[in-house]
């Protein structure tokens, strides 16, 4: 780290004090689309290319919509060492808008949203109880399954994750409200991430129309639950039972419920499908590399030898899984492509990006920088191991970003993760249903998802089966 | 030793103050970290350093002098 301690950022604090040269364009862009078929189809083809073209710095076009690429560790730094004042998190994901409704999260500004929604249950005092409600769900699903079988990887994670999250960011309660059908209104919901919104998010295209459609059904579904929840007694009440009930002064409602379901979408959104597709690329890999995978299910075996319970180990040391899990992010990050708007021109080396264009970096490029990642195609999770520690890299291993703007989840998707998989490899022994290079991620969204096909065997494990 | 922060990192999780209480405080306005003894006595270097290891940030770190 090169910062000096106890400074806050070095954001240039007067606008236009300096000159700089404009950052380099990609070429190879479409009239008026400009990059934006390469964005739809192979984004991280395209951010690689700005870096083998262009260099550390470099300007896209999407559809109009500038975004200067910035790569490298100390590029990077600088990006993430931003001020909120300078490079605004809000103003650049205009997909987001028409998923979560006007008025919540992304479409506030920094200041509301210092003062908002400041999710408490992340604090490191709940992560046991937390823990233990993941082991629980995690049982619940594997109580379905049976002694052996096929499945999706993306329908199975995607349920169970849906489950965790709302158990542990919105309420217990509420989480029994939920059945399958949610996770799969949700999947509408992420598949309505086209970066075709960049021309408009209401294009009367069909992933909009479903996009629109799923969130409609989510507004029922949930109108339904607080119907039911405003019979439940006074002590059971949990969080959105209370926003529900709270009124104006003229004694209308504060908020309806289609804001409710925009704050509901917008606590799940971040850790779903994340989670989600880290817990699916985590167990691919393991069974692609099968030698490491008995590693991982030895190492559980031996903690848990002792009957202990896995609300204490998942969070603590569990080194060879962590190191799965940490590999599969580097490799398969969820977000490809984080993004600020300039408020006021942004200053790097001799470069300037005048206000009101994007900047980003990206995780896909930077996970698999060789000079910060030695052969980084590699599955090589020794990378973690003590002496190399390739993830201390703060600027460059980004899976969850850096800086202020940090996943604030990361430290839970972790422990979720190891508590996942505690819980799973110890009752179930898995192996690929399909060769193994056809496992994907579909890129056509901006939010990742796992390709479908994606089918993985399991059996329970012998000393373990049920008699 | 010396404590060193980099605010730029620090979200506020707490992780510190629950390793080694005394040493560091979260302001809960700030969601930051509030170094309370930036030259702990070298009795709690154990406590210090699993705080600076399971910092959740990476925004602390231990200078010798």
């Amino acid at each position: 780290m090169s910062a000096a301690p106890e400074v806050p950022s070095a954001a240039a604090p007067a606008p236009a004090a300096r000159r700089g040269k404009a950052p380099p364009r990609l070429g190879g862009g479409w009239p008026l689309l400009g990059h934006l078929q390469q964005l739809r189809r192979r984004p991280i083809e395209l951010f690689a290319r700005v870096r083998r073209e262009c260099g550390e710095i470099g300007e896209m076009n999407f559809a109009g919509s500038r975004v200067v690429l910035l790569s490298g560790e100390e590029a990077q730094e600088a990006f993430f060492r931003g001020s909120d004042e300078q490079l605004d998190q809000a103003a650049a994901y205009p997909f987001m808008t028409p998923i979560f409704g006007r008025g919540v999260l992304f479409d506030a500004t920094p200041e509301q949203r210092k003062q908002g929604l400041r999710n408490q249950s992340l604090r490191d005092s709940f992560m046991r109880g937390h823990a233990e409600v993941i082991a629980r769900e995690t049982q619940r699903m594997m109580a379905k399954l049976g002694d052996e079988g096929t499945l999706d990887l993306l329908d199975f994670f995607s349920e169970l994750t849906l489950y965790t999250s709302s158990a542990c960011l919105v309420g217990k309660e509420f989480r029994e409200e939920l059945s399958p059908e949610y996770f799969r209104v949700f999947y509408d919901l992420e598949k309505g991430t086209d970066a075709i919104a960049y021309v408009n998010p209401y294009l009367p295209l069909p992933a909009f129309r479903q996009r629109d459609r799923a969130r409609r059904r989510l507004v029922e579904l949930l109108s339904a639950v607080f119907e039911r929840r405003a019979r439940a007694p006074k002590e059971r009440r949990e969080l959105f039972d209370v926003l529900l009930s709270l009124k104006q002064a003229d004694g209308s409602a504060r908020f309806s419920i289609d804001q409710i379901t925009g704050m509901f979408i917008s606590m799940m959104f971040a850790g779903h499908h994340t989670t989600s597709g880290t817990a699916a690329w985590t167990l691919i890999e393991l069974l692609r590399h099968p030698e490491f995978g008995a590693r991982v299910v030895s190492e559980l075996d031996a903690l848990y030898a002792d009957g202990r319970e896995v609300s204490y180990q998942a969070l603590r040391e569990i080194p060879q899984l962590e190191a799965a899990i940490k590999e599969a992010l580097r490799l398969h990050p969820p977000l490809i492509l984080l993004m600020r708007k300039v408020m006021f021109d942004f200053h790097y080396k001799e470069w300037a990006v005048p206000a009101g264009k994007l900047v980003a970096v990206s995780p896909a490029i930077s996970n698999r920088m060789p000079e910060c990642f030695p052969d980084p195609d590699r599955y090589d999770p020794e990378r973690y191991a003590e002496g190399r520690e390739e993830d201390a890299r703060l600027f460059a291993w980004i899976p969850f970003g850096a800086g202020r703007h940090r996943c604030v989840g990361a430290a839970f998707a972790m422990m979720q993760l190891k508590a996942i998989f505690s819980t799973l490899l110890r009752d179930y022994a898995f192996e690929l249903a399909q060769p193994p290079e056809s496992y994907r991620n579909d890129h056509s969204k901006m939010v990742v998802q796992l390709a479908q096909p994606c089918r993985a065997r399991y059996r329970r494990r012998s000393a373990r089966r049920s008699a | 030793m010396r404590i060193r922060v980099d605010l730029d990192l620090c979200q506020g999780h707490a992780v510190c103050k629950a390793e080694a209480p005394g040493v560091f405080d979260v302001d809960p306005a700030a969601s930051r970290v509030v170094v309370l003894v930036e030259r702990p006595d070298e009795s709690r270097r154990a406590e210090v350093r699993r705080a600076i290891k399971f910092c959740p940030t990476r925004a602390l770190r231990l200078d010798e002098d």
